[in-house]
């Protein structure tokens, strides 16, 4: 399939688009569409404002070559202003823009821009397109929903079957990822130096604009049995019971409450009723975990993904289905709970 | 001809067996990581590379290592002593199938457990905690028996025929099966295809094979019945509920109550996959006999591997062809064709000539090389070396013989 010039500007993730960058980089001048003045630039700014303000980006169709660079210069605003958060909302919105586009597509469409985005082995068969195991894999393990595991896929003879509305949500799936990689890779372009001040005022604005980052997994310091998570609930009562916790479950138990701002002492009594309780060597580990000792490194517990393969995901209530680590459910959580009461 | 004891005795016969040692690299040896076991305490040779496989060979002839072990991944700097320093270029897909893990009945007649901490004993699988004391310090004693050696290929020719060809799509010249050396197999995927898989994706494969999270209703809690003919595991369900319905005895099988209403339900049930091209939603008595059925056949039809194998992607894994220094016998490669007559105590057995006098302490009946030995206890027997070999390596028995012919 021949793509136009539309279709770079709608889906930069195909050849095409940055192919056109190159030229249009080459003809027009670095300096030139960074200046001041530029258009690309304008549109490049505006192209964050939408993301940041409505958390989807809109096709500017009056000049594709604006929009075709549009994108790679707002990355390059973005890196330079050194905000994770800004980085997701923007690939979110790219994802968001992408999709609502390739829900339109047929289905000749839609694999060209996997074949020639992604390199995707794909296929159609009757009302269905198929996707290789690993390439759907790939992408596929960034989906939170139970929908999305491949044990819950028709998958013969190592193709994945696929709705083409599914198959369009993995394409924007992989879209974002690809933005989230590029903006973790080092910029070699310098950036001059009026375009510096410019990117300090926007950078204010984001950092003004975006809340606070609300998924610090680390420091929540703040302990509320109220707020745990089913899982840790769950543990936390079967230790009461002095039941004879496998490692999973105790390393579980052991990180979260660490991760949450209990002392490594303060934890005894949880694991007191252990049939092999010793403390000299519970305390031990528990200063392993929380960094104080040995190789320095503070562990987080396990995500949701690896607590479901170790059989002690108990997910059994509506927020769980929205989060994929203990400690996100949590943090919501004792938001949900504070906003209850005021 | 001088007195040997235990440890000498089985570097001694490493060494004869990897002179006359022939077997297939794997693939991109020279990527590979390499780790030696050299004796008995433990001692260990870890991040060896090897350029030229002839190395290998005089590697294994010169320290007669007790079990050689070579990377699934495979590394830009194989021999770097930092696992960062390696630079991982990708891995294998390696599945573990073994016995330990998985419930037999048999063991209750062949495998022992003894609590280290208060010396309470019991037979079969060892539990995870000692019934009297709850300590975990538990040994155990087991052996691998016919009944146990057909669980173990049961899973290994599901895994690799049901999952790997038919749903995974891999060839079978992509997969090798290999004798683990004690109680199980090892499967090896070396394909383009799984190579770059990170953690996640191979936890999302074990996940299948396992069927764990396998939704069997929509999120409004409505089962669907797939039909007959459906791809993966939808369809290993329906054909899995046809089977089983069809195979009678229902009503005690399922512990259903309902009487006629149920009847009912498995005849429409029976009915409706005969005919049905799609999904179709089942409601009532149906839907709960049908979902009563669908867990009975998910636990048939999925396959016992173990995780944490699959999802290492920087594991340490057996080298085919060399010996398990627990048992003296040879991690054998196995073809598909040919696992359903594989023999460990025949076909995985290293030296084959002589006999050699042992003090055996405690032994089943065991058929080996075809000819049925023991129960011993605490006696002085001469068996053929091979058998010697295995219960002095599982440390059932001591070197008696002054002398060892050799060949």
């Amino acid at each position: 399939m021949i793509f136009s010039k539309i279709d770079a500007a709608t889906y930069p993730f195909i050849n095409l688009a940055s192919q056109l960058v190159r030229e249009l980089e080459k003809s027009l001048g670095i300096s030139a569409i960074l200046s001041p003045d530029s258009e690309v630039l304008r549109r490049s700014i505006e192209r964050i404002r939408e993301a940041v303000y409505s958390r989807t980006t809109s096709v500017y169709k009056k000049d594709l070559d604006i929009e075709i660079l549009s994108h790679p210069v707002a990355l390059l605003l973005i890196k330079h202003m050194n905000n994770a958060k800004l980085v997701n909302i923007y690939a979110e919105a790219e994802k968001n823009r992408a999709l609502v586009n390739l829900l339109k597509e047929d289905y000749e469409k839609l694999m060209a821009l996997a074949v020639d985005g992604f390199n995707w082995h794909v296929r159609k068969e009757g009302g269905y397109l198929f996707i290789r195991f690993d390439d759907y894999l790939k992408t596929s393990v960034n989906m939170l929903d139970a929908y999305w595991k491949l044990v819950n896929r028709r998958l013969v003879n190592g193709y994945v079957e696929l709705p083409r509305r599914d198959f369009s949500r993995l394409l924007a799936e992989a879209y974002r990822v690809r933005i989230l990689e590029r903006a973790g890779q080092a910029e070699d372009v310098q950036v001059p130096s009026a375009l510096k001040l410019v990117i300090e005022e926007l950078d204010k604005e984001f950092r003004a604009a975006l809340p606070k980052v609300d998924m610090d997994t680390t420091y929540v310091n703040e302990y509320k049995p109220s707020a745990f998570p089913p899982c840790v609930s769950k543990l936390l009562e079967e230790a009461e019971q002095g039941k004879n916790l496998s490692h999973m479950a105790r390393f579980t138990l052991a990180t979260f409450l660490i991760s949450i701002g209990k002392r490594p002492e303060e934890l005894l009594n949880v694991f007191r009723k252990m049939p092999d309780f010793d403390e000299g060597k519970t305390l031990y580990h528990l200063r392993h975990i929380a960094g104080e000792l040995g190789s320095r490194t503070r562990y987080t517990p396990p995500s949701c993904a690896t607590l479901r393969t170790f059989g002690l995901c108990v997910a059994n209530d509506s927020l769980c289905q929205k989060v994929k680590h203990p400690l996100t459910y949590y943090s919501k959580k004792l938001k949900l709970l504070k906003r209850e009461r005021t | 001809m001088k007195k040997l004891d235990n440890e000498s005795f089985i570097k001694k016969m490493s060494k004869r067996y990897y002179i006359e040692w022939k077997e297939e690299p794997p693939k991109d040896f020279s990527r590979r990581e390499f780790a030696f076991v050299v004796s008995r305490k433990g001692e260990v040779i870890r991040h060896k590379a090897f350029e030229k496989w002839s190395d290998v060979k005089e590697f294994l002839c010169k320290n007669s290592p007790l079990h050689v072990y070579y990377s699934s991944a495979y590394y830009a700097q194989p021999s770097a002593p930092d696992m960062d320093a390696k630079e991982w270029m990708g891995a294998d897909l390696v599945f573990d199938i073994d016995v330990d893990h998985i419930y037999t009945p048999c063991k209750e007649q062949h495998d022992k457990w003894m609590c280290l901490n208060c010396g309470a004993i019991g037979n079969g699988m060892p539990p995870e905690e000692c019934l009297k004391c709850s300590s975990k310090r538990i040994e155990a004693k087991t052996w691998f028996c016919e009944k146990c050696l057909e669980i173990a290929k049961e899973e290994t020719i599901k895994l690799v025929e049901d999952f790997l060809i038919q749903d995974f799509g891999l060839s079978p010249q992509e997969i090798s099966i290999v004798f683990s050396g004690r109680r199980g197999f090892h499967i090896h995927v070396e394909s383009d295809v799984v190579r770059e898989l990170d953690q996640r994706a191979r936890r999302e494969i074990v996940d299948y094979v396992r069927g764990t999270g396998l939704m069997v209703q929509d999120k409004k809690r409505r089962a669907l019945a797939p039909p007959l003919n459906a791809g993966g595991w939808p369809g290993r369900i329906a054909k899995g509920v046809y089977e089983l319905l069809n195979s009678g005895n229902v009503e005690g099988l399922l512990n259903i109550k309902g009487g006629s209403k149920a009847e009912e339900a498995i005849r429409a049930i029976i009915k409706r996959l005969e005919e049905s091209q799609d999904y179709w939603p089942l409601e009532g008595v149906t839907r709960r006999v049908w979902l009563k059925v669908v867990e009975k056949v998910i636990a048939h039809k999925h396959c016992e591997v173990d995780e944490r194998v699959t999802t290492d992607i920087k594991r340490l894994i057996r080298l085919p062809g060399t010996l398990h220094g627990g048992t003296g016998l040879i991690a054998a490669k196995v073809r598909l064709s040919g696992i359903e007559s594989f023999d460990p105590y025949v076909h995985a057995v290293a030296f084959l000539k002589g006999n050699v006098k042992v003090k055996v302490l405690n032994m089943p009946e065991i058929t080996f090389l075809n000819q049925t030995w023991g129960p011993y206890n605490n006696e002085v027997v001469e068996l053929p070396i091979g058998l010697a070999v295995y219960l002095i390596c599982s440390e059932n028995a001591i070197l008696v013989s002054e002398e060892v012919e050799v060949d």
